[in-house]
């Protein structure tokens, strides 16, 4: 298996964003994604559905006391497209002479 | 789409995977008021300790349970409102460090209190505790800073 592999689904714009927030996380709150992407309720529901569908992500519903709570979690699938979808981008840039420096 | 793909482009994704990762590792920053306050927890044990009557330690003791109780549940409730960090992200040097922190806190505040007490030192306890506290203080956003330094390094994009 390759270590690089560009994922077509995963750099969707918002969907490498959700899929980024994720990968730092063990899960995360469907509120903090919206609100940290900029996304509305159905945009989200939508693209994590989509994600859903493919494997990479895993969706719970609970609740806080008497609150619903919505979040997601990256499956390890989703984990390891993302790595080798970063591996992919890292070595076009490293391909063109450049360097990405952390943050 | 990868073949179209510029190298500006690829750029300018990882930053966005990077950035993205930054603000979940930011959700777990400890304010700078709650190792002072810690800090301000230990000292009040260390006076009780010293004071050794009944009412004071019926006092202390209670205030540093129940204070250090409610500033951690409410650093960890804010972070854990929105999302928990990875664990692997902290990595076995973030967790050494964070176990070296608190083994010097302890130990020196221990062991401060007995050489001051054998030395004769008047309110062993509380002398120490103060040490003990300030180290919290002001080596408590260091150890933030260095955490989140580690964190930051190991998120996927970074380089490593």
């Amino acid at each position: 298996m390759s270590a690089a592999h560009f994922d077509e689904l995963i750099h969707a714009p918002t969907r490498l964003a959700i899929v980024s927030l994720l990968a730092a996380s063990e899960w995360a709150d469907f509120k903090f994604i919206r609100d940290t992407v900029g996304l509305s309720d159905s945009a989200l529901s939508k693209q994590l559905t989509t994600l859903e569908e493919t494997g990479y992500v895993e969706i719970r519903k609970g609740f806080v006391g008497k609150r619903p709570r919505t979040t997601a979690r990256l499956t390890r699938a989703g984990r390891a497209a993302f790595e080798l979808h970063v591996a992919a981008l890292q070595e076009m840039v490293a391909r063109s002479g450049a360097t990405i420096l952390p943050r | 789409m990868s073949e179209q793909m510029s190298p500006g482009e690829a750029a300018q994704a990882l930053d966005e995977v990077q950035r993205r990762q930054q603000q979940v590792i930011d959700l777990v920053a400890i304010p700078a008021w709650y190792w002072w306050a810690v800090g301000g927890l230990i000292v009040v044990l260390g006076i009780g300790v010293d004071i050794r009557t009944p009412a004071a330690i019926g006092i202390t003791v209670p205030v540093f349970v129940v204070g250090l109780l409610a500033v951690n549940g409410w650093v960890i409730g804010r972070a854990y409102r929105h999302a928990q960090v990875r664990n692997e992200l902290l990595d076995g040097p973030g967790v050494l460090s964070i176990l070296g922190f608190v083994a010097v806190i302890v130990g020196g505040t221990i062991g401060l209190a007995f050489t001051l007490r054998a030395a004769g030192v008047h309110y062993p306890a509380t002398w120490a505790c103060l040490a003990g506290g300030l180290v919290m203080g002001l080596g408590g956003p260091v150890l933030n800073r260095w955490l989140r330094r580690v964190m930051l390094g190991n998120r996927a994009g970074s380089g490593r």
